[in-house]
């Protein structure tokens, strides 16, 4: 089971950034678990300077910008191993 | 009674649609366009490391505040990532001072801003607002550092080392260039000198304008490039929303289109067109454009990948739908309420340069809210009622600074007395820096 965060207030930048996530593991047919974190307080935790943000199994794969579906893909199979 | 009060509603309605007319044509447009594309730009192909990495607490004072006060260009490109990024800077060990240099002149120097002030108000005000924005944030930073010293020694030491300020980022040369000829793009577009501004080829175009077309448009006080532009805008937004609500998925044919359109108003709004008639003047602005997209299409195309391209659109595109709407609409309403507002009442009270008068245009900004850029439209309204230049720049440097909204948010990240110092640091130099540049102007 993959834990999967996205960090993110709720601007459009999150928003997508949840939507590609939840394509990538519907499409690869993964077992993840997926949480959008919205409260500030919990997106400190991870050293980000600006949303969105993808932490997967604890670690931060992507911050500050909208990465594309195959890199979600990629971080999903590398976690998945 | 009915009669006269729908008389006045649509003297108001009118008010408010004229000034609209005004400001979608030409010459705003000619800046807005290329604004938006490079906020979107920065926002997609410029990684913030390029500048955090120069405000953590290791970097020497005169970089990390030289880089908060600049950097805010690159790092911001709308006000309201301000305060997210503030936080964040803050809380992962920047010192307090560079955070709050960064917050007091993130919302002056940001690209959207500097293009609009300048094309709405005047370059006067824009410099103006950027100078003053920098050396005061620099001082206010440097003030709150000093006043929490201690609080400030506290907190770095309990503060693990985050490591956050030592990600660099490598950036390539292609989207340094591209940067460059955008804003060259934008410059050219707008700059008022005479090199751009002459006509070096004329044309006549073969086409005759049917002769209610004409009385109709300047019963509406608009030109016949002023309306083509206005037409080309409007069928814009519905191509921009079928290409580019998508594009990170995929591009379609809107995407190509939209793309095309926006160069087209560019090229559209460069030219100059002889007073009632149909005589093209091919000025030097109309020729630089056309070589600066050019340039910009090339090195796209051929050192910059699909997906750059893409995240690319799409921040542009988030920007328009965040800002633009919210801008026309306040746009109308300073039209409208330049029809209400008696303009005694603004020349009484901020019509002569006195710390009075850039005090109370500071306290308006403070405690009024606009959205991102409508502080523009609303300052202009002031200036046509006849607020004075200082004033003006007083309330400019303000309101984006400063709202009853913000205030709360700071004083969430920041705790109260920080805040209230801010604020009060705010609103003294803001007084000061509209005195001097109604100062200042008198002189020149």
């Amino acid at each position: 089971m993959i834990e999967i965060k996205v960090l993110g207030p709720g601007c459009a930048n999150c928003s997508k950034l949840e939507q590609i996530t939840r394509k990538a593991v519907s499409e690869m047919g993964f077992q993840a678990d997926i949480n959008k974190i919205t409260d500030y307080g919990e997106i400190m935790n991870y050293p980000i300077i600006s949303t969105p943000g993808l932490v997967i199994n604890g670690d931060l794969v992507c911050s500050g910008r909208v990465p594309t579906q195959a890199e979600v893909t990629t971080w999903l199979v590398n976690a998945a191993q | 009674m009915t009669g006269s009060i729908a008389s006045y509603l649509s003297t108001l309605v009118w008010s408010g649609w004229t000034s609209l007319l005004d400001y979608l044509a030409a010459h705003v447009l000619l800046c807005l366009v290329p604004a938006f594309v490079i906020a979107g730009y920065v926002s997609a192909m410029i990684p913030k490391e390029v500048i955090t990495r120069y405000l953590g607490p290791k970097a020497p004072r005169w970089i990390s505040y030289s880089a908060a006060a600049i950097g805010g260009f690159i790092l911001a490109v709308c006000s309201c990532t301000i305060l997210p990024l503030f936080a964040s800077i803050w809380k992962r060990g920047a010192g307090l001072g560079v955070a709050i240099t960064f917050l007091f002149v993130g919302p002056a120097v940001n690209i959207l801003a500097i293009a609009y002030t300048g094309a709405a108000i005047g370059m006067d005000i824009a410099i103006a607002r950027i100078i003053l924005s920098i050396s005061f944030g620099i001082f206010i930073g440097l003030i709150m550092a000093r006043v929490f010293q201690k609080d400030e020694a506290q907190r770095m030491a309990d503060l693990a080392e985050s490591g956050l300020f030592d990600q660099q980022a490598v950036v390539k040369p292609a989207v340094w260039v591209v940067f460059l000829l955008l804003v060259a793009v934008l410059i050219v577009g707008t700059l008022q000198v005479s090199i751009l501004t002459t006509t070096w080829i004329s044309i006549h175009l073969p086409v005759e304008l049917p002769a209610n077309l004409v009385i109709s448009l300047e019963n509406l006080q608009l030109t016949p490039q002023g309306a083509l532009l206005i037409v080309l805008l409007l069928l814009l937004a519905p191509v921009a929303y079928l290409g580019l609500e998508g594009v990170l998925e995929r591009f379609n044919r809107w995407t190509y289109f939209a793309i095309t359109l926006a160069g087209l108003t560019l090229l559209l709004a460069a030219p100059a067109v002889q007073e009632g008639s149909l005589l093209i003047g091919i000025t030097g602005r109309f020729i630089g454009e056309i070589i600066l997209i050019a340039a910009i299409g090339g090195v796209v195309a051929l050192k910059f990948t699909h997906d750059q391209l893409a995240g690319w659109l799409w921040e542009t595109w988030k920007f328009v739908k965040q800002i633009f709407p919210l801008l026309v609409l306040g746009v109308f309403l300073a039209g409208v309420f330049k029809a209400i507002i008696p303009g005694s009442l603004i020349e009484n009270l901020t019509g002569q340069n006195t710390i009075w008068a850039n005090l109370i245009g500071v306290l308006f900004g403070v405690f009024m809210y606009f959205p991102t850029l409508v502080e523009v439209p609303i300052a202009r309204m002031f200036l046509d009622l006849g607020m004075n230049r200082g004033p003006l720049l007083a309330y400019l440097i303000a309101d984006p600074a400063l709202s009853v909204q913000s205030i709360l948010v700071t004083g969430k990240i920041l705790g109260r007395r920080k805040t209230l110092t801010y604020v009060s640091l705010v609103i003294v130099f803001a007084t000061l820096a509209g005195y001097l540049f109604g100062l200042a102007m008198v002189t020149i």
